[in-house]
């Protein structure tokens, strides 16, 4: 007989637990192996459906440190150390390539923000570099470099699997001893005298006096049964994937202005997706053919050679993203106990490494790690909150961010 | 004994299905993404029968009983070429 890699659905509950986990993608499972391998192995992961099966499945998992504030730099740089190790750490394949990472910039704006992070980058250890057009096409011809004006290449930047990511803490955290409930709903988080006590799930009630919402695109309803409402809205976000070509393209790409993402992953397939306008708050995974046509178009527009590549296959995630676009990390204010590890929007995949060992590191010495400070629920009531200019993301005019200013 | 590909595109046998539920992605949305059955070209359009029979048989269950993942669009690969034109 195999050795079992995923949890078994009919375990039955084995409380009080020192810590209950929200959402068992690479968020929840990833904290789960970290607190176990500082010692606090009674802890339990819920999901409601399988493993993986929301944002951690569904992204294009790009990994990249080379932002423009040093808050982002300095928590991401923290993700791709870790992410250098994290096969050998969890004897488990994660296919983590440093192919690169290239960021391309269209116009003078993108360029001049471009040109200011590099100096950033470096000083944060980022071994990052302005690439101009004729190096752009050295590092992949097949770019149509025409539009383009510079970019940055962070040659520590790549891509991995993202669901081995998953199997792989899943199997680890199961190992050092956590209990991983699939198909298992959490319907109450139990709060009294303004402490966490424990929580209703679809296999009955267990005591706990932590509980850690690392929902991704559920999050905000999984804060409201703790009674909290968190400032993060839900939006679907579209990715598809070619039939498998030769080796065209080593880096993976992003685009600051047309907000499209694509990598050629080992087996050959492209996988992408672009930023489309106007799409409200919803749950929706449904594929739209209008992703499609402006993926497809943005897509040729950088690499012309992919117009006779098949797409196979469209899908659809959902992300929580708050109003600076940045994650929620730390307890909640007033309730003992109730942690927030979510509003990643289109950065959680990347950050899992990272935002696993701190926040592990800091539930279990009850001090925060220096990277998770800025980004605590109460900078939205302090004015604190941080402009990150160059994310891949599409707000609603509405939402657009009102943080400060890059600080580069 | 002969091998039995149920996975035309990705080459994926009944022992590696075997394997796979051994393993612990004894559920149709996991199986698919440890052996990429039904994510090969034919998008499941020629394996899917194939993978939910065996599925059923090596766990008990009936084909009903099976959760189908979704087939995905678009029904034909596309080139993007093709997506890319511009309406007029």
């Amino acid at each position: 007989m195999r050795e079992r890699i995923l949890p078994r659905p009919d375990m039955p509950l084995h409380g009080p637990y020192d810590a209950v986990i929200v959402g068992a993608g690479v968020h929840g499972l990833g904290l789960a192996y970290n607190l176990a391998k500082r010692g606090m192995t009674h802890v339990a992961v819920f999901d409601k459906s399988y493993i993986g099966s929301g944002a951690s499945g569904r992204n294009t998992t790009l990994i990249r440190s080379a932002f423009t504030t040093p808050e982002w730099i300095t928590f991401f740089q923290e993700s791709v150390r870790l992410w250098e190790g994290l096969s050998d750490e969890l004897n488990f394949n994660v296919m983590f390539t440093q192919r690169g990472y290239l960021i391309l910039a269209l116009t003078e704006e993108k360029a001049e923000l471009c040109r200011r992070a590099v100096p950033q980058q470096n000083r944060q250890s980022i071994p990052t570099r302005l690439v101009d057009t004729k190096e752009i096409k050295t590092i992949a011809p097949c770019i149509d470099t025409t539009a383009v004006r510079v970019g940055i290449l962070q040659p520590t930047g790549g891509i991995a699997r993202h669901d081995a990511v998953v199997w792989g803490y899943a199997a680890k955290a199961q190992k050092l001893g956590v209990e991983i409930h699939p198909f298992t709903e959490v319907t109450a988080i139990q709060v009294a005298d303004g402490e966490v006590k424990g929580v209703d799930t679809s296999k009955g009630s267990v005591k706990t006096s932590l509980v850690v919402n690392a929902a991704g695109g559920h999050s905000p309803e999984v804060a409201r049964l703790a009674g909290v409402e968190i400032p993060a809205k839900t939006y679907p976000l579209e990715a598809f994937v070619t039939e498998p070509l030769k080796p065209l393209l080593t880096p993976a790409l992003i685009c600051l202005e047309t907000l499209t993402y694509l990598s050629q992953t080992a087996r050959g397939e492209f996988v992408g997706g672009s930023e489309v306008d106007n799409i409200p708050p919803s749950h929706s995974i449904r594929s739209t053919f209008g992703f499609l046509e402006l993926a497809a178009e943005r897509v040729v527009q950088l690499i012309p050679a992919l117009a006779q590549a098949a797409l196979l296959r469209q899908w659809a995630g959902i992300i929580d993203m708050t109003p600076d676009l940045g994650p929620l990390l730390g307890e909640v204010e007033g309730i003992k106990g109730f942690v927030l590890d979510c509003g990643w929007g289109g950065y959680g995949f990347m950050a899992s490494p990272a935002a696993g060992k701190l926040m592990a590191d800091y539930l279990i010495d009850g001090v925060k790690p220096t990277q998770l400070v800025p980004f605590a629920l109460s900078r939205f009531k302090e004015n604190k909150t941080i402009r990150e200019a160059s994310l891949v993301v599409l707000m609603p005019e509405d939402e657009k961010p009102t943080g400060r200013a890059a600080a580069t | 004994m002969a091998k039995k590909i149920i996975c035309l595109c990705m080459d994926i046998t009944d022992d590696d299905i075997a394997r796979a539920i051994e393993e612990g992605f004894d559920h149709t949305e996991t199986l698919k993404r440890y052996t990429a059955v039904l994510m090969g070209p034919c998008e499941g359009k020629v394996c899917a029968m194939n993978v939910l029979k065996e599925f059923a048989r090596l766990t008990g269950k009936t084909a009903g009983e099976l959760r189908v993942p979704t087939l995905r669009p678009p029904l034909r690969p596309l080139p993007l070429g093709l997506l890319a034109a511009k309406r007029d």
